[in-house]
């Protein structure tokens, strides 16, 4: 069984599925997948809890959504609106310079 | 871990002030998205037993799918997000409602109103040619 990570990451998740739903629209079920084999599995979120996330997102006016009918099941496909993309590149930047001062911290922690 | 019980998923989402809407979404989005874990585990090998264990333990534990809903004030009702706005509101919404009340439940009973006011008035046209010819029997008579 894939080990879920907690609250963990505020932030995370919303990042992940952000920087996927800018790519094309997904569902649920093609997210989670993506995102274990985007991040080689080292992040698995415990499935059900990404849809919370997802309309949160929606509600905040990141995401869009569109039913579409695909094998007899409504699926629930997800997309990024212009709020989302901004939102998208401040996660992003917020990321990078969190990234880059832990590996300042730990090259400093190293070198003493 | 027991296979997933989706009605009370949806019932304990509720129960927490998630609005309708997102709870019925939610519960709707989980169950398919078990599905395709179910599928995915056949299509692995698993037979239907296996396989729907596995679904479930993969989509987490319903306390876990709660408390996650609940933590997300953005997907609660407006009465839950705004408590003290509600205590106001809410006496004042009924207040201005009551004395429209009979007027809705009217509405809402319209069909059973009408059934019983053409029975009334058919009963009353029926009394009122008995008096008549009564009267002209009197009269002319």
């Amino acid at each position: 069984m894939a080990q879920s990570n907690p609250p963990f990451m505020s932030g995370v998740p919303e990042l992940l599925l952000l920087r996927l739903l800018n790519e094309q629209e997904m569902y649920g079920y093609e997210l989670v997948r993506s995102i274990k084999q985007a991040t080689g599995e080292a992040i698995s979120l415990g499935e059900g809890v990404i849809y919370p996330v997802l309309h949160s997102l929606e509600r905040k006016g990141s995401l869009k959504s569109r039913r579409k009918p695909v094998r007899g099941r409504t699926r629930v496909y997800y997309s990024l609106t212009k709020k989302g993309r901004d939102r998208l590149e401040k996660l992003r930047n917020d990321w990078s310079r969190i990234q880059s001062g832990v590996a300042t911290a730990l090259g400093t922690a190293s070198n003493a | 871990m027991r296979e997933p019980d989706f009605n009370t998923l949806a019932t304990r989402l509720l129960r927490n002030g998630i609005s309708p809407r997102h709870a019925r979404r939610a519960v709707n989005e989980l169950r398919d998205h078990y599905d395709d874990l179910v599928d995915a585990a056949v299509d692995e090998g698993a037979n239907s037993k296996t396989a729907r264990l596995q679904a479930a333990s993969e989509l987490g534990t319903m306390d876990d799918l709660v408390a996650e809903m609940a933590s997300r004030r953005e997907l609660k009702t407006w009465a839950k997000r705004y408590p003290q706005l509600a205590v106001v509101v809410y006496p004042i919404a009924c207040l201005v409602v009551l004395p429209a009340m009979p007027v809705f439940v009217g509405i809402a009973n319209r069909t059973a109103l009408i059934r019983w006011s053409a029975s009334l008035l058919a009963a009353g046209l029926v009394t009122a040619v008995l008096m008549l010819v009564m009267q002209l029997s009197i009269v002319l008579g």
